[in-house]
């Protein structure tokens, strides 16, 4: 059974694909918020993140027709903004080293699982985990911005990608990997 | 090595829950015995628990934004 959230959702949307602005305006408040974050994980200007998530509802709402309702609507718009996003950051210029995605272990880094939060800076991390994101070439990024920022199921997450879930979720450890990676990097050099 | 290189593989899914119990039980076998395997399993962990404490702050001009658009194609 769908929870009430769902149902209602369904509803708007079919009020939108009669042509319902208000309903779409509806789901504008609910989706934008989060569809401008993930954009912006791709685009380093904000501008062009707030244009690519315009954008993406314009296009959705000139498109509602070919929303078939098999998919969740918010999966069927980040699919759409997902791919606006990276066909945009292709065109600028790479915001830093793209990162291998090999594996390697870091010898002698330090267990840091238990490492006080206090003792270590939360901006620093927050800066050394945006870093390692940036870091990761897009096919890798989506899967961890959607899956463990944004909080999507596999399902959901793999369907926005139009993967299947074996190769979403490979995609996935390979990217939590290698910001665990950076972690360890982090971490090492900071007990010198 | 079959086995470290097989948990190493399914980390993510174990931490996901998305793992069968005999696979589950497989992994935390391996980690019991591997204490390479165990680092990354807590770190990898912890890293996910960090990711998640990214989600952005609201931004409400942003619906704002679309909406006056979308009025303003109408």
């Amino acid at each position: 059974m769908r929870s009430p959230t769902a149902e209602d959702e369904a509803v708007l949307v079919e009020r939108a694909r009669s042509r319902d602005r208000l309903a779409f305006e509806e789901l504008v408040r609910r989706h934008a918020n989060r569809l401008y974050a993930v954009v912006l994980r791709f685009l380093a200007d904000p501008a062009d993140a707030e244009e690519v998530t315009q954008e993406t509802f314009l296009r959705a709402w000139r498109g509602i027709d070919r929303f078939q309702g098999r998919s969740q609507f918010f999966t069927w718009l980040y699919r759409i903004g997902l791919n606006e996003a990276k066909r945009l950051a292709t065109r600028q210029p790479p915001a830093g080293k793209v990162r291998s995605l090999e594996d390697e272990p870091v010898p002698e880094a330090p267990d840091w699982s238990e490492a006080p939060e206090v003792r270590l800076g939360q901006g620093e991390i927050r800066r050394v985990l945006e870093d390692a994101i940036r870091a990761l070439p897009t096919e890798y990024r989506a899967p961890l911005v959607l899956r463990d920022i944004e909080g999507l199921s596999t399902k959901d997450a793999a369907e926005v990608m139009e993967l299947r879930e074996a190769a979403f979720k490979s995609r996935l450890h390979r990217a939590r990997l290698a910001v665990r990676r950076s972690l360890d990097e982090y971490f090492l050099e900071a007990e010198k | 090595m079959r086995e470290h290189r097989w948990t190493h593989a399914h980390l993510s899914a174990y931490l996901d829950h998305e793992l069968p119990d005999d696979e589950r039980r497989r992994v935390e076998e391996h980690v019991g015995i591997c204490p390479h395997c165990r680092r990354v399993l807590a770190t990898l962990r912890r890293t996910l628990e960090r990711l998640r404490g990214l989600s952005g702050e609201p931004q409400p001009r942003v619906a704002e934004g679309v909406i006056e658009r979308l009025r303003a194609e109408d």
